[in-house]
Order: structure tokens, then sequence, then C-alpha cells
């Protein structure tokens, strides 16, 4: 029964280790690769620790196991180390780990910079819209047409809901605030998360790789309908944006008559 | 000089209670209002085993939403016929309601008094060797202070007509914890919530300061710091922790409170600490303020994040006693373990910030947060390290607490390299709030303490009653618990990488997480064979304190003080006074062997013709 | 019109009485049930439950909406329950036990691309449903994967898929909507009370924002546009992302709701002067006997209930229908007038006259102000007495203040048209009455006006002076409310 319950600890790290080897191909992983240039980085530094952590995990676990395992297959009645400690392993256990968790830490630091401090952010991003979460859904609001993104409203504003588009290939500024709760953006796919906090508008940055569609949900519980808060980020050409915003701004002035049906029929 | 030490008498005696002149009690002050720290941490625990049944149930209905979204809940939907005419089947705020609550009973009324109420007040008197804690009457305040707040948050669920209780999550980030329109549960739930998690604070709080006064001023002759056991150091820092951390807490609870002031008198006048100008929530007049929302989340995390070690440390303490005396070794690095735990401890103050690496504070902070987060990481690998040392090379013994102590180090293992991630603001920034952060704590949480307190309570039940556990019972428990808890947990790492967020009643209204309803089928499953299995400890533990197998006062043969007094010890503790002569932890030590044993008592005084053990 | 024999039975199920087409797939689901409104439960419990001959309101309703997991649908209504009614042309046995059967639509209409069940509407195997294991959808050809228990004869009427927009719109309504609108629609789900502006409460069949004249129901492309784009500054959310089927689904159902509380509203008045339970204490103590009052209720069960019964479903179709149509619809005689501060200017003198009065609610600044937001109403529910709150209310007694028109926030929407709308209709079952008689060109300058005020510096300073428009307001008078339409 000794051994038993020893195997039992060499069984189950096995185990956990075999459902991470098996998840990606299951589906259980990220729910698709990183779809823009800092989320490559995130993802890079993801695998950087996953594999320290991996290590370490192996390392600990199936030490831990044998040591079991030592102990179970020990005589009966044979006499237990005695041993209060060694000094030598106590400083290469202390070195050891603080050098990496050092390194780890420093090689976070520069694509920190680059996602959150604004004096970093690419110098050719444009604002492209702004972004209110309300309960419960996102309000956005894009400028009219040749002008420029200002906190406040200005007539001729364009509005949308729950959909955001926004051109590939270029860093692009999202103008983040809430007009209730706090709220957090988060695109799964573009590895993007910033919470919108009451009483600021808060600037965010990414650039989309490919075109398509991605999710827009929301991390941080605003209440009842928090799970309700689906969106998508819709990513196109610059082009195909300025278009969508011309045909938006036709909607948004439609008058109801003949006339202007069959203008927007035309398109 | 050499007397006989009563704890070589292997069968204790049923006459014990007799000395000490304390005088006959009636019942009510004997196990009702008891001064006595025993019957003080053993009502902690008997409670605190009840809110885990209690917390445990929310958690499985949370768990049935997410198997079966939307679908009738057995049970908990038919209560009270909230649900009549859905037919059972819960609204949003009611599931908002359940994990808020599964949170904030698992934290305030399980975790955190099982371990410094029950254990902490149970054994530091007896490990340290004194009669009783410091201040008897705040003591025994400390427990009942827990009762008023075990009412309000009781309260808290039907004050808003019972579909809605406190939804804001354990954090209660404002401003939706604090404009009452802003949720459902925002109202009165949430004022009662906050005056319950005040009690919960004022409660801790006498409990920290009797210990601090108690391990300070009542040691025994001889126990010098460095021969009090592990446990004790855990909860000495603890202690320290919870004093300097809790008024944080309470004063943010009472600027929230204040905030609120319409909600418990009619009134329009409030402060707007957290509140800033021109919010619109659910229709109401735009707020007028200047406040920050952020502060709370700095305030509560100033609090919390140390909570996290107050949650933990005692049970890391306490961790290193048992698998010493199951392995017959001493403690590997026994200084080692104690640095390490006040580096935790100091630590612990200068990391809240991980917590908001995606709130929008200066990314500058974010840099400092992360580094202190690293760090943090490294006196816990070193206790790892430790534990794993004390386990090589002994003779170790397979029973209920040994299991659940490895148990504890692998789960512990897990949910400190899990939380490399969250460190690492880059990783995190995608990791926030998603399923991985659930997996972390639990593994930390449940995975960690709880396994941690299923050996102690096995590991102390005969010096609490008397009796022994049925180690058969325990065994079958400890199995299926850490299955149940690596098949619940385990997976919601996976659910976490593929993103998918906590708190959401139904996630997979979101294409990309419908393919993981399988999978969350397949962790309630387990979470429900966990939960079941808790009945086994509970039907082990109260059939054992009346029928278990009588035992002496060292069953375990361990070296500690509290094994020198009668089990159970009777008012008073000792019958003989204690006097320490060495550390705890002196198994299978020449000394020992000298006197045919592989344990050797700490009131035993130095064994004749051996080497004293001179170590550090 | 013409209709060959074998599609009389069609004829006779689509159009004459209780087409029962079960839309009772998954049904396990979701177990829950309808409520009956107060208006029903206030009547005399003999008008509520009838007798063994004669149903009451209670089973009237049910024999025509069933219950939720059992839905019915009737056929006349205009809902789109799902599923194509079909009829038998001829059956025949590949082997034997197996058995085909070719169906027929109506000229006009085409068979199902997919047929997972048939349901007999009419014939021996009437209400029996059995399932289809192969389908050729150009033939027409059906092999059943188990043989009904009676003979199938050539002629039978059965429905194809029967009612499935209905339970998915069902399955879809329980997972998004009713926490608020209630499984009933009545506007009270468990989440609906802590809501401000309450949910909407279907029952009335009035909804307030359409693109539809005053006197119409809204159309199913409002109903769309609500459930896509959300209300902003209420609860309701944009469920922007749903699939169109989807979208289809869950406002047919909203329509069935719909057209139940509408229904049994109306069977409520009917009954309600003469056999609630109020009218019966009263007649009671004005010397009626009881047994006098029982069998006048029995006649009038079995006979004007019974015709109104079924007239009052043609009358719910008829209008429901109405509201589809091009008639329904506003159309302005005129394109917007050119957004110019002359024509805001315009807007705004309209704004403050004295015959449209605007600000008489909204407030001279538009601040949603006006001397009508602190005036005590008269409820009408109670005779004589005032709503305990100043303000105005709407129909469901909810306190419904005039928009605070400088927020910028538009719940009908942003548009010109939805402006134009608000006004040439009005908010229906709220104090914002219509305005159909204005000019169009008039109508234009104050959605012009409207469409300026939040980007005024100094709202209401600009074009009019205040002592001026202070003149055109009429006094705050206490019961003056305009009667909603």
């Amino acid at each position: 029964m000794k051994k038993f319950w020893a195997l039992f600890f060499f069984f189950w790290p096995t185990v956990a280790i075999i459902s991470c080897v098996i998840a990606p191909s299951r589906g259980w992983w990220f729910p698709s690769p990183p779809m823009s240039r800092t989320g490559v980085q995130i993802d890079g530094l993801f695998y950087l620790i996953l594999i320290i952590v991996t290590i370490t995990f192996v390392a600990t676990q199936y030490v831990l196991a044998y040591a079991l395992w030592k102990g179970a297959t020990k005589e009966s009645g044979s006499k237990a180390l005695f041993s209060h400690g060694s000094h030598k392993l106590e400083i290469i256990w202390t070195i050891v780990p603080s050098f990496i968790l050092v390194f780890i830490s420093l090689s976070q630091l520069d694509v920190l910079a680059e996602i959150r401090v604004i004096s970093k952010f690419p110098e050719k991003a444009t604002k492209v819209a702004e972004v209110t979460a309300r309960q419960f859904e996102w309000r956005i609001r894009y400028p009219k047409p040749g002008t420029e993104l200002t906190t406040v409203e200005n007539p001729g504003d364009l509005y949308y809901v729950n959909e955001l588009h926004v051109p590939t290939g270029k860093p692009v500024i999202i103008n983040l605030r809430t007009q209730d709760v706090q709220h957090a953006f988060f695109s799964p796919q573009l590895r993007v998360k910033q919470d919108a906090v009451p009483g600021l508008v808060i600037p965010i940055w990414f650039d989309v790789r490919e075109v398509g569609n991605y999710d827009l949900v929301c991390a941080e519980l605003c209440g009842w309908g928090h799970y309700k808060m689906k969106a998508r980020i819709v990513a196109q050409s610059q082009s195909s944006v300025d278009k969508y915003l011309k045909q938006l701004e036709a909607d948004q002035n439609a008058d109801g008559t003949k006339s202007e049906a069959a203008a927007s029929g035309d398109e | 000089m050499a007397t006989v030490s009563p704890a070589l008498d292997a069968h204790g005696h049923a006459d014990d209670h007799s000395h000490g002149g304390h005088h006959e009690q009636s019942f009510i002050s004997k196990y009702v209002f008891s001064l006595d720290h025993k019957i003080i941490g053993i009502q902690f625990l008997i409670t605190t085993l009840i809110m885990l049944m209690v917390g445990g149930a929310l958690a499985l209905a949370v768990r049935w939403q997410l198997a079966f979204p939307w679908e009738n809940m057995p049970v908990v939907g038919q209560l009270f016929g909230l649900f009549r005419t859905e037919g059972g089947q819960i609204s949003p705020e009611f599931y908002t309601m359940l994990f808020t609550m599964h949170a904030s009973v698992m934290i305030f009324l399980v975790i955190i008094p099982i371990l410094a109420g029950a254990f902490g007040n149970f054994l530091i008197p007896l490990q340290i060797g004194t009669d009783d804690m410091a201040f008897p009457a705040l003591n025994m305040m400390s427990y009942w202070f827990m009762w008023p707040a075990i009412a309000c948050f009781a309260c808290s669920f039907f004050v808003a007509g019972g579909t809605a209780g406190p939804g804001n999550g354990w954090t209660s980030y404002p401003l939706l914890s604090d404009l009452p329109q802003a949720a459902p549960s925002s109202g009165s739930p949430q004022t009662f919530w906050l005056i319950g998690l005040t009690l919960v604070g004022v409660s801790s709080m006498m409990g920290s300061v009797n210990y601090l006064t108690t391990i300070i001023n009542m040691r025994a002759p001889g126990m010098t710091l460095f021969r009090m056991p592990l446990t004790i150091w855990s909860m000495f820092i603890t202690a320290i922790l919870q004093a300097f951390a809790l008024p944080v807490l309470t004063a943010a609870g009472f600027m929230l409170v204040f905030d609120r002031l319409g909600t418990i008198f009619p009134t329009d006048i409030h402060s707007v600490f957290f509140i800033p100008a021109n919010i619109i929530v659910n229709n109401a007049a735009p707020t007028v303020g200047g406040g920050q929302p952020l502060l709370w989340q700095h305030l509560f995390w100033f609090y919390s994040h140390p909570a996290v070690y107050i949650m933990l440390l005692p049970a890391m303490g306490m961790v290193s006693d048992m698998l010493a005396c199951m392995s017959r070794k001493p403690v590997f690095g026994y200084k080692p373990m104690v640095y390490s735990m006040a580096a935790i401890a100091g630590l612990g103050f200068i990391v809240w910030g991980h917590h908001m690496f995606t709130s929008g504070m200066n990314p500058a902070l974010g840099m400092t947060f992360m580094t202190s987060t690293m760090m943090i990481a490294l006196p816990s690998a070193i206790k790892v390290f430790n534990w794993i040392g004390t386990i090589w090379g002994g003779d170790l013994k397979f029973n209920g607490v040994m299991l659940n102590c490895s148990g504890f180090v692998a789960m512990f293992i897990v949910g400190g390299l899990s939380g490399i991630f969250m460190a690492a603001v880059p990783v995190d920034i995608y990791f926030h709030d998603t399923y991985f952060i659930v997996a972390h704590f639990h593994y930390v949480l449940f995975g960690s303490t709880l396994f941690g307190v299923f050996a102690a309570i096995q590991f102390w039940f005969p010096k609490m009653f008397g009796r022994e556990m049925n180690d058969t019972v325990q065994r079958w428990h400890f199995a299926l618990s850490f299955i149940g808890f690596n098949c619940t947990f385990f997976p919601m790492h996976l659910l976490g990488i593929a993103g998918m967020p906590r708190r959401y009643a139904d996630p997979y209204l979101h294409g990309y997480l419908e393919h993981l309803l399988p999978m969350n089928r397949f962790i309630t499953i387990s979470a429900i064979l966990m939960g079941f299995a808790q009945f086994l400890l509970l039907g082990n533990f109260f059939y054992s304190m009346f029928r278990g197998k009588k035992v002496g006062r060292n069953p375990w043969n361990a070296n500690g003080l509290e094994w020198t007094a009668p089990s159970p010890p009777g008012h008073g503790n000792f019958d003989i006074a204690p006097v320490v002569y060495r550390g705890p932890y002196e198994y299978s030590s020449p000394e020992a062997e000298a006197i045919g044993q592989d344990f050797i008592l700490q009131t035993v005084p130095h064994v004749k013709g051996v080497a004293k053990i001179t170590h550090h | 019109m013409s209709l060959t024999p074998s599609l009389k039975p069609l004829a006779l199920a689509g159009f004459l009485s209780l087409a029962t087409v079960i839309a009772g797939c998954s049904d396990s689901a979701y177990q829950s049930s309808f409520v009956y409104s107060q208006g029903t439960l206030s009547l005399m419990r003999e008008a509520q439950d009838g007798t063994k001959e004669t149903p009451g309101v209670k089973k009237l309703l049910d024999d025509r909406f069933g219950d939720p997991q059992h839905l019915k649908a009737w056929g006349k209504l205009p809902v789109d329950f799902g599923g194509t009614l079909t009829s038998v042309e001829e059956v025949s046995e590949s082997e034997p036990g197996n058995k085909i059967i070719k169906l027929t639509v109506e000229e006009g209409k085409s068979l199902p691309m997919k047929a997972g069940s048939v349901k007999f509407v009419t014939g021996a195997c009437s209400g029996e449903s059995v399932q289809v294991s192969k389908w050729n959808a150009e033939t027409g050809e059906a092999t059943l994967a188990i043989a009904p228990s009676k003979e199938i004869a050539a002629g039978d009427a059965c429905a194809v898929d029967g009612g499935t927009v209905l339970s998915s719109g069902r399955m879809l309504y329980m997972r998004h909507c009713s926490h608020c609108h209630g499984t009933s629609g009545d506007g009270n789900g468990p989440t609906a009370r802590y809501l401000n502006p309450k949910p909407r409460d279907y029952r009335h069949g009035v909804f307030k924002f359409t693109s539809t004249n005053d006197m119409s129901k809204i159309s199913r492309d409002d109903l769309s546009r609500i459930v896509k784009y959300g209300i902003p500054g209420t609860y309701m959310p944009s469920f922007l992302l749903m699939k169109d089927d989807e979208h289809h689904a869950i406002i047919e159902y909203v329509r069935f709701l719909t057209l139940r509380g509408e229904y049994e509203r109306k069977l409520v008045a009917e009954l309600s002067s003469d056999f609630s339970e109020v009218a019966y204490d009263s007649r009671l103590k004005a010397g009626e006997k009881k047994p006098e009052i029982q069998s006048e209720l029995q006649e009038y069960l079995a006979e004007d209930l019974k015709e109104s019964a079924s007239t009052l479903g043609d009358e719910l179709a008829e209008i429901w229908s109405a509201a589809d149509t091009e008639e329904a619809a506003i159309v302005p005689s005129m394109p917007r007038v050119t957004d110019t501060p002359e024509s805001r200017r315009r807007g705004r003198e309209l704004y403050l006259s004295k015959t449209l009065n605007c600000a008489d609610c909204h407030g001279i600044d538009g601040a949603g102000n006006g001397p009508q937001t602190i005036a005590f109403e008269k409820n009408p529910q109670k005779a004589n007495e005032l709503y305990n709150e100043p303000g105005l209310h709407d129909i469901w007694d909810n306190l419904n203040q005039p928009r605070n028109l400088q927020l910028g926030m538009y719940r009908g929407g942003r548009r010109p048209i939805d402006l134009f709308s608000r006004i040439h209709a009005g908010i229906k079952g709220s104090r914002m009455p219509s305005f159909k008689n204005t000019p169009h060109e008039d109508i234009w300058h104050i959605v012009n006006y409207v469409l300026s005020i939040p980007f005024e510096s100094d709202p209401g300073a600009t074009a009019i002076a205040p002592s001026a428009a202070a003149e055109s307001v009429a006094a705050p008078a206490l019961v003056t409310a305009p009667t909603p339409k």
C-alpha cells in the first residue's frame, strides 16, 4: 500500500503533463494564434515561462514522488536519516531560483513598456474610435470622417454598438471609457485587455495582422449581465473601413424618404 | 532534575482533569461562552467545518450553472419558490450572488478562521507550554464576533428578496459595489456584506493581538524563539500580517459604507471616496463626486494580498510539523523555513499591485510590483525544497496525515508555479480575470491550505478529543478529494488559456468558448465527487469524536509540548508545567536513540553520554 | 380561390380552427410555466375556470397558446411558428412497415429543404408526430422512421417541422430575455424589479419605439432593430451578434407572447365589468342572487365569450398583420430639411410654441425638466387618485419622465427618421403624444433643433431670449398632462 501511494504521486503529475500536451489538439488552448504584434510577444513570453515552469514542475513533483518512493521501499525498522539541513543546498536553491526569477521579470519589461507606457506607443498609431462600455454592451463612437477623435463628442460623430471596425496592418489607438461601472476590454485573439475605469479615458493600442472578426468581451465583473457583453472587432483593409464608415454615415443620416433609400441602395 | 516526563506514560490517565485549581463549570461557561482556548479552538473548528459545507454547496451551484447553463437548478433553484415560474432556472444576478458568497464564505468564514481561529487557538498555548491565551475573554469574543458576521452574511442573502444577495464579487470593486442602483445586489445586501466583513475583521484582530501577546510573553521556560515549532512561527507571522493589514481593509470598508450611507439611513448625504463625477447608472441622476474607484483596489489588495498569506502561512507551519513527525526526521532547514516565512510576510506587503496589472494604474508601478511579486516566489520555492528535503530519507508513515501533507506540497508547487504567469505583467494581461486565475488560487487555497487542514485535523484530533480518527477513512477521503480536486481545477488552467473569463453565468454565449462546455461538465462532475467526499471527513470527525479509539498523550510519538499534556488536556492544559530543553524536531537523533526511541520530547533534558546536538 | 380537393384540409387547418401545431421538440429543458394576468385572476373563479362544457378564460387561453413545454400555434395569428403545412398526396410502402408518404404544398409555396419530423393535423393520426428518416426535397417523399399507430390517408394534412421557429425562439428567449421580461412576457422576470426603466410588459401589445404611425402596432423590423441595437440608456442591451435565424425566432416568440397577453387582456375586458370579483360583490350587494349571476355567467361563457374568443383572434391577426404593411410605416412627405442655424432656430421656436409645447415636458433648455415633470398626475387605474410621486407615467404605471435631450442619448435611435417618427407617432404607451398633424417640414426643423441641443454650449440661450421662451411655456397645472392617444 505504501508503494501505491508513492506511485500515486508519480502518476498524477504525469497525467497533468499528458493532458497539457494533448490540450492544443483538443482545442483547450489559445482561441487562435496571436493576431497582433504585442500578442505575439505576449505568447512568446508565455511559452518562455511555460518551459521554465514545466521543467520545475516535473523536477519537483518527481523528486517529491521519488522521496515518497524511497520512504515506501525502505526496510521496515530502518532508521530515518538524521539531518537538520544543509547550508550548501539552501544557498544553491536560493540563488538559482532567484536568478531565474530575475531573468523572467527582466524579460517582461520591454514588452510591458511597449504595451502600456503611452510615450512608447507607436508614433504612427492613429486614434480610430472611442469605445464606451456600459451595462451591458459596447458603444462605439468614430470621429466624423475627416476629423480627429477627441474625448468630447462632436456633431457628425458616428455611433454604433457592439462592433468595432479597425484597419489591419497598422497600429490603432482606442480611447476606452465607461459610462457606468468598471468593465474590461478583452479581445482573446488579439491578447488585449484593459480595464475601463469610471472617470478615466484610457488609450490602448494594438495592431491587427489579419483581416477577420475577433471577439470583444468584458473581463471585469460589471453586474448581472457581465457575460452578455458580446461584441466583435472587425479588422479589414483601410479602404473597407472607410467604405464602412461612409455607409454608417449614410445610415445614420437616414431620413426615411424614398430618395434616400434609393441612394443608399445603389452603393 | 530528571522528572519523569508524563509523555513517557504511553496511555493517558483519565484522572488528569483533577488538578490545576480550576473549579467546576456550568455547561454554558464550559462549552458555550468558554474562556478555554481549546474549547474556543474546537468551536471555531466545528463552525468552520459547517461553513465549509455551505461554501461547498454554493460552489456546486455555480458549477451546475456552468455545466448546464440556465437549466433548472436542482434544490437551489427550487428553494423558497424563488424561481417558480421559471421552473428553477436561476437569474444572472443570482449567479453573481452564488460565486460572491462562495468566495466570501470560504475565505472569511472558513479558511481564515479555521487556520488562525481553530488551530491557532488550540495549538498556540499547548505548543508554547502555557495554560491559556494572554487574554481569554478577548479570545472568547473573537469567536463570538464570528456569529454576528455569519448572521450578517446570512441576512445579506435575503434582504433583497432572495434572488439577489451580494453579487459584486468578494473583491467588491466600486462603482458596482458603491452605487446602490448599479446592481440588484448593490443595495442593502452589499451593506450587510460589508458589515459582516468588518465583524470578521474585528474577530481576526482580537485573535491576532492575543496570539502576538501570548507568543511573545507566555512561552514556557526554555522555549526560546528558535525552539518554537514552525506552527507557532507561522501563527506569529500571520498575526503580525493581520494586525498590520486589517486596519486598512476596515478603513476601506468604512469608506465604502460612508459612500453608501443612503442604503443605511434615508439620507442623500454621503461621501464620494470612490465615486467619480457624472456617472449614470441604471438611469439615475448623474453622480456628483471626484472620487477614484482605483483607490478601493489599492486599499483592498493592500489587505487582501497579505490575506492570501494569512490563508496559507499557518498551513505551511503545521505541515512542516506534521511532515517532520511522519517522516521521523527533523525539519530540513528550520531557520531557512522561519526566514522564508518572514520574507513572505514582508514581501507580502509590497506585491498587492499584481492584482491590478490591467486596472489602468501607472505602468511604472506595474514594473515594480512585477519584480516584487517574482521575488516572493523565492521564499515559497525555498519552503518547497525544504519540505522535500524533510521527506527525503525519512522513515515515512503513509497515513492520512502524511498523504494530505504530501498533497499539500504537491498542490502548492502547482499553485506557486502558475502564479509566475500572473506575476509577469504582459502574460497577465491575457490571463487576468480568466479561469487561469481561478485555477491558480484554488490550488493555493484549497489544494494547499485545505489539504494541510485535513492533515492537521487528523493529526491533532487525538489531542482535541482523546480519540483518534479512522485512518482508512481518512486515506479514502484523501484519495477522493485529491482526485476530485485535480480533475476539477487542473482543467481550469486550460479553460483560462482558452480565454474563458471568470464570473460568466453563460460563457457559451461567446462562440470561442462554446466548445468548452464538455470540459466544464467534466469539471462539474469532478467537483460533485470532491464535494461529496467531504462527507467522509465530517462523518469520520463526528463519529470519532464519540466512538473513535481512545489514545494516550502522544499517539504519534511527536516531540512538541502539546503531546506532554493529557489527551484531551484539562482546563489549564498541563499537569506538570513544562520546561523546554531542546528544539521541536529532534526525531531520530542520537539522543533519542540513546533512550531507545525515534523521538525526543522538547521537555526531555540532555541525555547523558550522548553528544549534545548543536546545529546552526 | 380555387383549391384542389387534396388541399382542402390544408385550408381547414390554416384558416379555420385551431391548427395545433405543437412546438415541442427538446422541451425537457427550461421547464417553466406561463402565468395568468392580474386581470384574469380578478375575475370570478367560475369565469376563470369555466365548466366542463363551457371553457373559462384560462382554458380558452391554454387551448390557443399552450404552456411553455407544449406551445401551441394558433394558425390564424400572424406569427411565423415555423414549419410547412403540407398534405399527403399518396402513401406507399417500400418494404413492409417502411412507410413513405409523398407530400405536397399549397400552390405558390415550396417544400422545405430539411424535414426532421411530420405532425399530422387532420385525419386518423391527428395529433401524432413522427420522425422522418429520409427526405427528398424535390419529390416531397418522406420516409417515416416508424409507422404511425393508425392508417394515413391521402389528403391528411400534416406539418413538416411544425413549430420549430417558435420552439427555438422559446429556448433563446429563456436564455437571453426571460430573466427580465418574464417567462410570460409580463416584464416581471426575477431581474426586472431592480431595473429602471422597467422591462417592457408585452401583454398590452404596446411597444414604445416604432416606425409605424400612431395607431399601428410595432412592425417586425422595429422589433428587430430593438433586439439588434438595444435601447441606449436602459438595460435593454444590444444583441447585434446573434445569428439572423436566432433574431427571427426571438422576434416571433416575442410576438407570440405579446399576442397571448393581448388576447388575454381582451377576453378579460369582455368579462370584467360584470363578472369580476369586485363586480360580483357589488351585484350581490345590489340585491342580485348568487344563482342568477352564476347562470348568467354560464350563458355568457357559452355564447358571447365563445364567439368573441374567435373574433378577437381575427381582430388581433388583422391589426398585427397591418403593422408590417407599407400603409403603417411613417414616410416623411419631404426629405430632411438641411440642418442650418435658421432651421434649428425655427425648430426651437416650434419647440417653445404654444401649439406644440415641447418645453412643457422637456423643459426650456431640453433638460427634461419641464413643469409637467413636477406635477402630480392622476392615476388612471384608481379613480380620482393621484400618483404618489410627481412626474409623468406610462400606461404600465411606471414613472416615465421626459427625455433629457442634452445627453444626446436617443432610446428609439439617433437617425433623423427615428426622431421624426418619435414626434410624428409619439412614443406609444407614454405621455409623448403624436404630432401627426404637424407639417412634416416643421417636424424636420424640430429634429434639427433637438439633434443640436447636446452641442449647444449654453442650451436654450442662443436662438431665443429666455424671457420670450418663458412666456410661451404654459404655466404648470396640476392635472393637465396630455392624455395618451
